[in-house]
């Protein structure tokens, strides 16, 4: 996925450190959590890349927490792309 | 470098947090290890509701186990798509997937403030018995510092293996190894836990695992379980009678074409989901 805005070098640094969390988080951290799957499609951790990639590492962030906590026993889960969010319009 | 810092400082309150929990039920008289033995069966316990709806909603996917199936059969070829269609499959029927996100990263707060507070015991030791069971010297020591801390190390992985066991009903076998294979790896990540840590993960996985198997016993399986792992081949000729499988969310296998009427030949080649 393309950065939708003309974003400079830096901030393409920056977006780009979320997604290096990310994958940070998932080989390290997540096998600590248990085995378990996400009741989205993409999962959570595919979401927040998503994210970051084409809104940054500021909106990524609010996405990507918005969607974990979506991510709940009381929801109902889906199909759910980052690229179809409603927070930023 | 200055986000990561203040991520630090925002740490500082789980810490403390972490310290006054633990020092209450130090207080009603449990040593420091048996506090955080208490400490974990306490989030376990509040957990206990998201485990019920669990239950509840792997029943409700047991039910519509043959048309799960059927989209499987559908859509074999493409993961992708067979997600999405299972995914708006759940939707229509009211299927509440039984894991999600958020009561598993809900623990990382613990996990940190629980390191925190035990690297400060082992530098500062509270007053008070820090040994565990007569054979652990120091909760708040490196793991491997004692021999002890080898029989944690294995009692961590037999349990999480079978947590993973338990939990790992509705995942891909491509997933399910690296599950399985991901401890092993992390014993040398974990050898320079304090020990208390360890014996955290040590109980939640045996509480896992207790409540996989009352788990098991609330949800009648239909009919023995299958061949288990991947072996099977689609040569398989065991059968399930025609009402309803047991098999969730495993990846069904290649349709052969079947001369008998049958419209539909549910196979039983997975485990069902736990």
């Amino acid at each position: 996925m393309q950065p939708t805005d003309s974003a400079g070098v830096g901030a393409r640094i920056v977006r780009y450190l979320g997604v290096a969390l990310i994958w940070g988080y998932r080989l390290t951290l997540k096998p600590f959590l248990g085995a378990g799957s996400c009741k989205y499609h993409p999962s959570c951790s595919e979401y927040a890349i998503d994210a970051y990639k084409e809104f940054g590492l500021f909106k990524g962030t609010v996405l990507a927490a918005w969607r974990l906590l979506r991510c709940n026993p009381w929801s109902r889960g889906g199909v759910d792309y980052a690229h179809d969010q409603q927070v930023f319009t | 470098m200055t986000m990561l810092l203040s991520l630090l400082y925002l740490l500082q309150p789980l810490e403390h947090l972490l310290r006054h929990i633990l020092n209450g039920i130090h207080s009603i008289g449990f040593t420091w290890a048996w506090s955080i033995v208490a400490l974990t069966l306490l989030v376990r316990m509040l957990l206990v509701p998201l485990t019920v709806k669990q239950i509840h909603s792997m029943q409700n996917m047991q039910a519509h186990a043959p048309q799960m199936k059927e989209l499987q059969r559908k859509y074999k070829g493409d993961r992708q798509k067979l997600n999405e269609e299972l995914m708006k499959f759940y939707k229509e029927n009211n299927i509440n997937p039984a894991s999600s996100c958020l009561p598993l990263v809900a623990q990382f707060p613990i996990f940190i403030g629980l390191y925190y507070t035990l690297r400060n015991f082992a530098k500062h030791p509270p007053a008070g018995n820090l040994s565990w069971l007569h054979f652990v010297p120091s909760i708040a020591a490196h793991v491997t510092s004692h021999w002890s801390g080898y029989i944690l190390l294995a009692v961590y992985v037999t349990s999480q293996l079978a947590s993973t066991y338990f939990m790992s009903g509705s995942m891909q076998q491509s997933q399910r190894i690296i599950m399985y294979v991901l401890p092993f790896a992390f014993i040398f990540v974990i050898a320079r836990f304090p020990a208390g840590l360890v014996l955290y993960w040590m109980t939640t996985n045996l509480w896992t695992v207790g409540q996989g198997l009352i788990t098991r016993r609330l949800i009648p399986k239909v009919g023995p379980p299958g061949g288990g792992g991947g072996g099977g081949g689609p040569k398989r000729s065991s059968r399930t009678p025609p009402k309803d499988s047991p098999d969730g969310g495993a990846p069904a296998e290649p349709p052969e074409p079947k001369p008998s009427g049958q419209p539909r030949q549910v196979r039983r080649k997975k485990k069902a989901r736990r």
